[in-house]
């Protein structure tokens, strides 16, 4: 009987264009603002995972290869399925908030943030699960 | 003829301390509903009726166990869980939330059903074995 959904608690996205990217929460509000009547969570992920390096690449290839591309959105607590991995990922608050979202320079602010931050946690190596593509496959009905 | 007798008795056991729980404790009934207590940490027991999609099952017990919330796998289908609730309709999930006079938290009768293994669910080949083990750990 604990609460699990806190900062830094790893989620997949379940939703529309950010199916199956795997993203942290930066906020969690459990009981909703007057805006969103429900709970609700501030959460930075990762769009396009950076794609395999070896060993033969250059260096300027695995610079290209390292890339991440990130998001920032605000998410109900049913579109995203909690993970048992935590990260604490080192965002700065004061810009990855959910004021953000009301000025498109501050959300492409907020989106550099969380992109150089995510991609600085890649090149050393932890976190390893969170930068890795989640493979999974979508079965319609029409087959 | 031994095991079929005490599958009986465990069953009327938790039957029983199921109705007490709606009479006298505070409950959610419904998927959604219980999704949501165990998000918010209020859930301290999930009951699963045994004819639960293969999906939602392991979904409810993933969820649970980062909850530590215990789940019960009751042997028999939803129509029968509604019914020993008391309901008119059929349950597949519910969360007791408060057990009021029941003692359904406190000592739980043992399990009937088989486990259904939460590996169905969408995780790679080394969450699956972790999750077997039920590890927490850091990315």
């Amino acid at each position: 009987m604990g609460k699990f959904m806190k900062p830094g608690k790893a989620e997949l996205v379940l939703v529309r264009c950010c199916l199956g990217c795997k993203a942290v929460i930066v906020k969690n509000m459990d009981d909703g603002t007057s805006d969103r009547p429900y709970s609700h969570v501030l959460a930075a992920g990762i769009d396009c995972s950076s794609r395999k390096v070896t060993a033969a690449m250059g260096k300027k290839k695995i610079a290209t290869r390292s890339k991440i591309k990130s998001f920032v959105k605000v998410y109900n607590y049913n579109h995203l399925m909690p993970m048992r991995y935590s990260a604490d990922m080192p965002l700065d608050k004061t810009i990855v908030n959910k004021d953000v979202f009301r000025d498109p320079a501050l959300k492409r602010k907020t989106h550099r943030e969380a992109k150089v931050k995510y991609e600085e946690r890649y090149k050393t190596g932890k976190n390893k699960w969170f930068f890795r593509k989640l493979r999974f496959y979508i079965f319609s009905k029409n087959h | 003829m031994v095991a079929a007798k005490q599958t009986k008795q465990s069953l009327e056991c938790i039957n029983s301390r199921l109705q007490l729980v709606m009479q006298s404790g505070k409950y959610m009934l419904g998927c959604k509903q219980t999704l949501k207590m165990i998000r918010q940490g209020k859930a301290q027991l999930v009951v699963l009726a045994n004819d639960c999609p293969a999906l939602r099952k392991p979904e409810v017990e993933y969820y649970a166990m980062l909850a530590q919330t215990g789940v019960h796998h009751y042997s028999s289908h939803n129509i029968e869980v509604g019914t020993v609730c008391g309901k008119s309709y059929s349950l597949c999930r519910l969360a007791i939330i408060d057990p009021g006079d029941s003692g359904i938290i406190r000592s739980r009768p043992e399990q009937t059903g088989k486990k259904i293994n939460p590996a169905i669910f969408f995780f790679n080949k080394t969450d699956q074995n972790l999750f077997k083990t039920k590890q927490k750990t850091d990315l």
